[in-house]
């Protein structure tokens, strides 16, 4: 029999396709939180799905798979912000129009992602880690590659701007009209 | 988190909205095998130590140069993903309104010549009709109907013989030679019919990113059943065989970059094999059911993936070391059988074990618009053509066998790979010069053909 070459076996891990099907909606919200549109995220949650396959059991065993793949996802967003022209976001809908703007929730949606956008990639990524996925600031630097000191001033820094962002500020004060 | 912060945690909760669709395993597993760095990724991109998260405020300088040298090893691009147990579910179609079947046409010949049997099994005791005689064609050839199908597979089946050609799927009584049963089908690739039970399944369609099978009453081959297999990345545009059954009844379907496995009595999908070497263009399966073998074929190369079948791990890889095409592959305890080339210069080899590397030329091939597809029936392997009509052992690739298949004024005669149904040889005959002389025959092959060899 002749000697295999560049080839491997992978099996679909065990409880993968329950976490992917239990948490892809979340992880979705995240990246849209992250890059700002659906086929974006899509690609972002599937990238890091894809990455996080091959060492499936070991991130089990360690009870970090979500950890591990919203990491992935940060550092897939921060490599796609330097890398990736993003000035077209690429979108299956056409983008929300004046015209529902009397929606509070479409108001709020716009005002939040056009803060969002002001703040640069890591400061963005800070923000949906800590206040959006809830990880605290050890597990954010950790998903991050960064000292739990660098995120508090990340933070810092991003809580400074989004205070000053139009819209989003009443909604910091008032909260959002359903 | 102050209360600024926990104010901004809820706008973001409550104004983010749902996703549209939800991610899925398999487009997972697709984006992985398609893209193989991605599965690279993880390992360059491993969580910090947790020694990491209560550093001294300096973030850690971003690793230069790819992989680390501890993961090296395991770097090779991935070829296989197999995804055991998937339970994605088949959209069952609705059936589709046929056009009421075209009546069986043609009588079965009249005029009688007796057949000298062959020895052993499958030979008959009795030929099981009289036929027609053809000068000089191979093994006693008589024509015991004389429809003009335009078949590159026979099947044969629980004493029936099944074909398509010419808009339909039929059911061909051996006794008579006559069409039992029809139905319309224009098939989209070569492949035989899949006979599994009481069903007849066929490749309905095959284009874009699905796979469609429809199943059919193996008696009155009225639809039973009609499956979606959505593929993995667009199917292959040289497919042909790219549906097969294991011996515990189960489908196999080529599907783009994947193999599906079928359960076709729940019609429910097993199985996924996910391929990054190609989009698979034939598939066969071991007797034992062990082993599957995947083409991966285009106009000028082939290559052949060997899988264990119990653990969904992949055995050997090879390519041919010249030639292209789908493949038509038919399986054997001795390895694999298959065609390359295309027209006048197709031809038929063996692969002992499965390995490309070995592979012997056995028969001539077809051209002419037909295939030389090799059939497995009564216990040997026939391989027919424009040029020769060999039978050979299924498990050593030996010829055991061999006649000339003749030419009427320069145009090349065609005799399909026979198969055995009711201890009778079987074949399609093709005459394209003499009216009358192209049909089902019934052969009579040397007694080397019995398969004893097997």
């Amino acid at each position: 029999m002749d000697t295999l070459t560049g080839v491997e076996h992978l099996a679909e891990p065990d409880g993968f396709r329950n976490f992917v099907q239990t948490r892809s909606a979340a992880l979705l919200r995240s990246g849209w939180l992250l890059t700002g549109d659906w086929p974006s995220a899509e690609d972002l949650v599937q990238t890091a799905l894809a990455a996080a396959w091959p060492r499936w059991a070991s991130l089990r065993r360690q009870d970090a798979p979500e950890l591990y793949v919203r990491k992935i996802m940060v550092n897939t967003f921060l490599r796609w912000r330097q890398r990736r022209w993003t000035g077209e976001i690429a979108t299956g809908r056409l983008p929300e129009t004046q015209a529902y703007d009397v929606f509070a929730q479409v108001d709020a949606r716009q005002a939040l992602l056009a803060a969002l956008d002001r703040l640069p990639p890591r400061q963005r990524a800070v923000v949906v880690l800590r206040y959006f996925a809830d990880q605290t600031e050890s597990q954010t630097a950790a998903a991050m590659g960064c000292s739990v000191g660098a995120v508090k001033s990340h933070a810092a820094k991003a809580m400074a701007r989004l205070r000053d962002a139009p819209g989003l500020s009443e909604l910091l004060s008032g909260g959002v009209t359903s | 988190m102050n209360n600024e912060e926990r104010r901004l945690a809820d706008v973001m909760h409550q104004v983010t909205p749902d996703p549209p669709h939800p991610v899925t395993v398999e487009q997972v597993a697709y984006r992985l095998v398609s893209e193989p760095k991605l599965g690279r990724q993880s390992r360059q991109s491993r969580p910090s130590r947790p020694s990491r998260e209560s550093g001294r405020g300096r973030e850690p300088r971003a690793r230069r140069g790819g992989l680390s040298r501890a993961w090296a090893p395991a770097a090779a691009a991935a070829a296989v993903v197999v995804i055991a147990g998937a339970s994605a579910g088949i959209a069952l179609l609705a059936s589709s309104h046929h056009n009421p079947p075209p009546s069986a046409g043609g009588a079965p010949a009249s005029s009688s010549v007796s057949s000298t049997p062959m020895s052993g099994s499958p030979a008959p005791s009795q030929p099981a009709t009289s036929g027609t005689g053809i000068a000089g064609a191979p093994w006693g050839a008589q024509l015991i109907d004389h429809q003009t199908f335009v078949n590159y597979a026979l099947v044969s089946s629980d004493g029936s013989l099944y074909t398509y050609g010419n808009g339909t799927l039929d059911r061909i009584d051996p006794a008579t030679g006559a069409v039992a049963a029809t139905t319309r089908y224009d098939p989209p690739l070569s492949n035989p019919p899949v006979i599994v039970g009481n069903t007849v399944w066929v490749v309905w369609s095959n284009s874009g990113g699905n796979v469609v099978l429809h199943g059919y009453d193996a008696q009155t081959l009225a639809q039973t059943a009609s499956i979606l297999v959505p593929a993995a990345g667009r199917v292959s545009n040289v497919a042909d065989g790219i549906l097969v059954s294991g011996p515990d009844g189960h489908l196999y379907v080529a599907a783009g970059v994947s193999v599906v496995e079928v359960n076709p009595a729940s019609r429910q999908i097993l199985r996924h094999l996910y391929l990054t070497a190609g989009t698979a263009s034939s598939l066969a399966i071991s007797p034992d059911g062990g082993t599957l073998y995947v083409g991966i074929g285009t106009s000028d190369s082939f290559k052949l993936l060997v899988y264990n079948l119990a653990g969904g791990t992949i055995e050997n890889e090879s390519t041919l070391s010249s030639g292209g095409g789908a493949g038509d592959l038919v399986a054997t305890s001795g390895g694999l059988w298959g065609t390359t080339g295309s027209g006048m210069s197709e031809w038929t080899w063996f692969a002992p074990g499965g390995n490309l590397a070995r592979a012997v030329r056995v028969g001539g091939g077809a051209g002419g618009g037909f295939d030389a597809v090799p059939s497995y029936s009564g216990g040997v392997v026939w391989i027919g053509g424009t040029q020769s009509l060999s039978c050979a052992s299924a498990a050593s690739g030996q010829v055991l066998a061999t006649a000339r298949v003749p030419a009427d004024h320069g145009d090349a005669e065609f005799v399909s790979s026979p198969v055995v149904a009711g201890g009778h040889a079987y074949t399609f005959f093709v005459n394209n010069n003499a009216t009358g002389q192209s049909g089902l025959a019934q052969l009579t092959p040397p007694g080397a053909c019995s398969g004893v060899s097997s």
